[in-house]
């Protein structure tokens, strides 16, 4: 969950030769080392560019890994004496914010998206360095929502359960720690079929706090030690513990929306028609299937289309991409945000992005 | 969890509560070895722009660089001085050529930049700096570095894991000392005009110049 720095550079993966791909990392250690185990038997460079210990994506949304550091691993680890193909795959996520068209112009390395996940990065390479639709998608199955759900529960109990314990006894203690463990664990699992983004996530949140607490003073009902005291300890642990697991883990779940300065005036993914010029850029960088070319009818008709507006969790990264500024916000009461706010504002780490909004 | 939000802006805070105040004194010190009037004076790594605004204090032509724009926002917001001049640019070390050309700086200055990169980038951006640097330009590079009395480097490695803490909690950025700087520095096409120790040996300010042809 903490930074924690590799070294950067130049990795050989297997026995790579002058035509073995080139692949690009952040300098997060798990990150380093989950993709040389995914990578077990292929040869291929792996260039770790500093993202400062952080993974690729908090990283690029963060503003902690630019193109400026991936130009900067590929000069100064001089890839480029090593391989004669000139083209570095980037790992998908990072394209909220590194532009690759500026790679290209410093290094002369023309650069390809990969796959969303590091584990597609076998199939990805199998099929001749092509991602599949479903590996665009930034999947988040049931086991990872039950690991971050104790990445997330185990801390808090360790601090929360002594204190109950300390204060009000023992069974405090096993009524606010069960309702905790209990209601942190549904909101994660439930977490495709709940609402989750924008103003109606607070309503899905409030619903679970106050389910805890009912679910917590029943036990101490049930336990027969209901006193006002206790029932008002393990309410407030009940909204405490539902509260950390939804208000400040924006980046915890890839599901969870980034989003601009308030969720007073929502802003929304905005396409101007006469600007597309079906470069598809957006297409492949999109994590959550918001966007879709239309049918191919003639090569002038193509275009761009949003067809899932409310799945888009604001990451950014279409509009960076876009070579012709054609996507940007749009504000619930009209204004909008261009393509070049967002390239050059990031988020911070409960995803909010601030920006000024002019008329 | 405002931190990291706010990091930038407390960087400068946190980094003097650190130092307990006396970065001041590193900074004036490293704008004295390089900066003069009408000086041309590359920053690498100037972060909230301290120094460059130093050694535009004294006159120079000042310009820095860093990859962090939210750092670089900071340092915009900071008046500059009337006697010289200083922009600022997103740029990493490993693209100083794209912008600077051969032989047109005077001076390049970094402070606690080196130690943000790897082995491999330091060693890019010292050659990059000379390519940059006219013939007998100066280069003031100043950085955490390890004492060199066994005594000294114990207490050291005791304090330094207190300082990590806090460097971590104040300004979410980690400084691992530079390892070799004089060798890297010559090995880069310099000569060494003279080195100084501050902080009990913690920090080495290394001032050399690009060798004549």
């Amino acid at each position: 969950m903490l930074p924690h720095r590799a070294a950067t550079g130049l990795i050989r993966i297997g026995k790579p030769g002058r035509d073995s791909p080139v692949l690009v990392t952040g300098n997060f250690t798990l990150t380093v080392r989950r993709l040389r185990e995914a990578l077990h038997g292929y040869d291929a460079w792996l260039l770790v560019a500093n993202s400062k210990g952080i993974d690729v994506w908090c990283a690029a949304g963060g503003g902690h890994l630019t193109h400026h550091d991936i130009i900067s691993v590929l000069r100064t680890s001089h890839v480029a004496d090593r391989v004669d193909r000139r083209e570095v795959i980037l790992p998908q996520l990072c394209a909220t914010g590194v532009e690759r068209r500026r790679i290209t112009e410093a290094t002369g390395f023309a650069t390809l998206w990969g796959p969303a996940r590091l584990e597609d990065l076998p199939a990805f390479l199998d099929r001749g360095e092509q991602a599949a639709k479903s590996e665009r998608f930034m999947r988040f199955p049931g086991w990872e929502r039950m690991e971050m759900a104790a990445m997330l529960g185990v801390p808090l109990l360790v601090v929360m359960l002594p204190i109950l314990a300390g204060v009000f006894g023992w069974a405090t203690m096993t009524a606010g720690g069960a309702a905790v463990a209990l209601f942190v664990l549904g909101l994660f699992g439930l977490l495709p079929w709940v609402p989750i983004h924008g103003r109606r996530r607070f309503l899905t949140f409030t619903v679970f706090a106050v389910g805890a607490a009912l679910f917590g003073c029943g036990l101490l009902f049930a336990l027969g030690a209901a006193t006002a005291a206790h029932l008002t300890a393990v309410s407030a642990a009940a909204f405490g513990g539902i509260a950390l697991a939804s208000t400040d883990v924006a980046g915890f779940t890839p599901w969870y929306g980034s989003y601009i300065n308030t969720f007073h005036n929502e802003a929304h993914i905005d396409l101007v028609a006469d600007r597309c010029t079906a470069a598809a850029d957006c297409v492949q960088v999109c994590p959550r299937d918001v966007l879709e070319m239309t049918p191919e009818i003639t090569k002038e008709q193509r275009r761009v289309q949003i067809t899932k507006p409310d799945w888009c969790i604001q990451c950014g990264a279409c509009i960076v991409q876009c070579p012709t500024d054609a996507l940007r916000f749009r504000y619930d009461d009209g204004r909008v945000v261009e393509a070049t706010t967002i390239r050059r504002t990031r988020m911070n780490m409960v995803g909010r992005r601030s920006i000024e909004v002019g008329d | 969890m405002k931190v990291l939000e706010s990091a930038p802006q407390r960087y400068d805070r946190g980094l003097s509560v650190l130092s307990r105040g006396r970065i001041t004194e590193a900074y004036e010190r490293i704008a004295a070895l390089a900066a003069a009037p009408g000086k041309r004076i590359l920053d690498i790594g100037c972060g909230t722009g301290a120094v460059t605004l130093a050694c535009a204090a004294r006159g120079a032509a000042a310009m820095g660089i860093d990859t962090d724009a939210g750092m670089l926002e900071v340092a915009r917001t900071k008046p500059v001085p009337a006697a010289g001049s200083a922009e600022f640019m997103q740029l990493s070390a490993a693209e100083i050529e794209d912008r600077f050309a051969a032989g047109s700086l005077d001076a390049v200055v970094s402070c606690l930049a080196l130690s943000e990169m790897s082995p491999e980038e330091q060693d890019y951006a010292l050659q990059a700096a000379s390519v940059c640097l006219v013939p007998g330009g100066a280069l003031v590079i100043a950085d955490e570095t390890t004492p060199e009395g066994r005594l000294s480097r114990t207490a050291y490695h005791l304090r330094r894991m207190l300082v990590v803490a806090g460097t971590y909690l104040l300004t979410q950025a980690t400084t691992r000392p530079v390892h070799g700087l004089c060798q890297r520095v010559q090995a880069a096409g310099f000569s060494i005009v003279s080195t100084q120790r501050m902080w009990s040996g913690s920090f080495l300010i290394v001032h050399a110049v690009k060798a004549q042809p």
